[in-house]
């Protein structure tokens, strides 16, 4: 307890200099790859891509990023271990933090398809499993997150089928796509909409104080969600109307006014994926400074249900936005470049899937990987025989950064604990 | 940097690539107009000039073939099988190898066809030039029938544009065997190694046709998964 107070200050320092590092790397590489179908198809430029991204996301961390972060923060370790040695736990959470940061810095140099998700969960159980003991972590709890890495990419995949066997029953494959596209869009738009209204308010505002009343009053709930659906899905009207489409472009491809309306929601549909990222990935990167602060804030208690300060989320929002700004352009640039494939109503049908499936598990506190949720969704739109080739080489270097990552991330938690537990003492 | 990103997942697609060939496969036939027309002429100049763009077409719808299958690794997932997409691709070709043949074969003879059957030969190839240009037409719907995800919709025009096809074959073959029933009844009066060739010409002429109605009878095969 004494280091605890002793060090206090610095301790709160590290966690906060660890956790935009890490919050750092996610702005560099996993926001683009969220969004990077939208800026691929053409639809938005990088510069629109970035301002969605810093106002999105960090709404998304904020509003409805409260369940994972506690899952982060104390649901993959067992509390009671550390009740008599709380620093412990300060410890290995910093581990975590840095370990996580420097792998997604390593593997991201390198090229290698990671996970932040999944170097932080590594290293927290890493850390856990060898610093304290193999009972330390709550395996049960690990065990559903691991599932929950391959549910929701298949859970992805079948809405994106039904979503887009949807938009072509209704629009594409009809007499007058163009006209149909103008009637129904603003309704999927709207479907969207409500749904991640209302799961956010029912499930996500629990860790906002000010507004956690929202989700015990369900009628107040169902009135804004359908509101806000409804906001969404005038957006989405007056954008499609607004776009100025030429029959002369359908002489060549029938299909080139179509997707030009399509091309005019990726807004949309950005602004979706950019919130249901900060719901899940923002979320999971501070969840460890969560974690430190509490402790060190309560002066050692671990049970301490102190609610999250919002400088926290802060912390993460600023590491985010600072990573687009050094590198996150360059890098959304890039992979836009690499999906010219993928045409707006395919990019609709694929980011509506992976939006709505990352933020269901956001509200059940699973932390999951975006970009594996977006790969299961394009898969989808593919076995819908929706796209013209897909790399299914793709899979297999999910499975070995699978493989790859968790040790590693793990190998060098460890190391760090040990080495701060040699620093501040044990 | 490597890719460690989504834009990985996505391969290029195929069908542009198809289309483009089936065009040149198609512009390499229809260039054999005018190579038959000077050489019913027995204008050899201006046929060896044409020749010459045959076989430059040929070469070009080769190039494209090799790039197009250099691009199929068997790890894609395409929303048709990999194997019938190959195998369109090599009847496509094959119509612009046999006309480089049939150009070839009738340049080093300096071929010319009997006065009674000359005509009737240039119609045989108008008619084969149609079933090509049909046959590309339904290849180039490909890229319709992807946007709509293969909907019936969009089958049934392509449907129509193979019947279309089929009945040009037909055509064909009728034009075939009219001048196959000509050339028996002048057999006597020709130099035998001559009427050889004639017979060997026609058939190769009507192979394009054949491999055309293929391209479509492929294509819905291929539409049928």
């Amino acid at each position: 307890m004494e280091i605890i107070t002793q060090n206090s200050e610095i301790l709160i320092m590290l966690a906060i200099g660890f956790g935009l590092f890490m919050a750092w790397g996610v702005g560099a590489n996993d926001v683009a790859n969220a969004m990077g179908t939208s800026v691929g198809s053409g639809a938005i430029t990088v510069k629109q891509a970035i301002i969605i991204a810093i106002i999105f996301e960090f709404a998304g961390a904020v509003l409805a990023g409260g369940e994972v972060t506690a899952t982060v923060r104390k649901g993959i370790l067992d509390a009671s271990v550390f009740v008599d040695s709380p620093h412990l736990l300060v410890y290995g959470m910093l581990a975590a933090l840095l370990s996580a940061g420097f792998w997604l810095l390593i593997a991201s140099s390198y090229g290698w398809p990671v996970s932040t998700t999944h170097s932080i969960v590594g290293a927290i159980v890493g850390f856990g499993a060898v610093g304290m003991g193999v009972e330390a972590v709550a395996w049960d709890k690990v065990g559903t997150i691991v599932a929950s890495w391959v549910i929701s990419p298949l859970l992805a995949g079948t809405l994106a089928v039904f979503i887009f066997k949807s938009l072509q029953k209704r629009i594409i494959s009809t007499e007058n796509p163009l006209e149909n596209a103008k009637r129904y869009l603003p309704f999927y738009v709207f479907i969207v909409g409500f749904v991640i209204a209302l799961v956010t308010l029912l499930k996500g505002l629990k860790h906002v104080e000010s507004l956690k009343h929202l989700g015990k009053d369900f009628p107040t709930s169902m009135l804004i969600a359908v509101v806000v659906g409804v906001i969404a899905s005038l957006i989405a009207a007056v954008i499609v109307r607004r776009i100025k489409t030429d029959p002369e472009d359908d002489a060549d491809f029938h299909y080139a006014n179509m997707e030009k309306l399509f091309g005019g929601l990726m807004v949309v549909t950005a602004c979706s994926m950019a919130f249901a990222h900060g719901s899940n990935d923002v979320a999971n990167a501070i969840g460890p400074l969560a974690a430190v602060y509490s402790i060190v804030e309560s002066g050692g208690d671990i049970a301490s249900k102190s609610a999250l300060p919002s400088w926290i989320l802060l912390v993460g929002g600023g590491g985010i936005v600072f990573g687009l700004a050094t590198f996150g352009f360059k890098v959304m640039r890039t992979i836009g470049q690499g999906i010219t494939e993928l045409t707006p109503s395919r990019g609709f049908a694929a980011e509506l899937a992976a939006a709505t499936t990352v933020v269901l598990a956001s509200y059940t506190g699973l932390p999951v990987s975006t970009t594996q949720v977006l790969v299961g969704a394009v898969l989808g739109v593919g076995i819908a025989r929706g796209l013209a080739s897909l790399n299914m080489s793709v899979i297999n270097r999910i499975f070995l950064s699978w493989i790859v990552t968790l040790p590693a991330g793990a190998i060098m938690a460890i190391v760090f604990f040990y080495a701060l537990k040699g620093l501040f003492g044990a | 940097m490597a890719r460690s990103d989504i834009s990985g997942l996505f391969g290029r697609s195929p069908i542009n690539p198809l289309q483009q060939h089936m065009k040149q496969v198609h512009l390499c036939l229809k260039e054999f107009t005018a190579f038959a027309k000077a050489a019913s002429k027995d204008d050899w100049d201006k046929a060896e000039l044409s020749r010459s763009l045959i076989v430059k077409k040929e070469n070009k719808a080769d190039e494209l073939k090799k790039k197009l299958r250099m691009n199929l690794p068997s790890t894609f997932m395409m929303p048709f099988s990999r194997r019938d997409l190959l195998d369109l691709l090599l009847i496509q070709d094959s119509i612009a190898n046999i006309t480089k043949d049939l150009a070839g074969l009738m340049a080093t003879r300096k071929m010319i066809f009997p006065v009674e059957i000359a005509q009737d030969f240039l119609d045989l190839v108008t008619v084969s030039v149609k079933t090509s240009a049909a046959a590309l037409e339904a290849i180039n719907e490909l890229d319709e029938l992807l946007e709509t995800a293969f909907s019936s919709r969009e089958r049934k025009i392509v449907d129509t544009i193979v019947t279309k096809i089929n009945a040009l074959e037909h055509e064909s073959d009728i034009a075939q065997h009219l001048i196959r029933t000509k050339l028996f009844t002048l057999e006597a009066t020709l130099p035998p190694v001559d009427v050889m060739f004639y017979y060997r010409a026609i058939e190769w002429l009507g192979e394009t046709a054949d491999a055309a109605q293929k391209v479509g009878s492929r294509l819905e095969v291929m539409l049928a998964k």
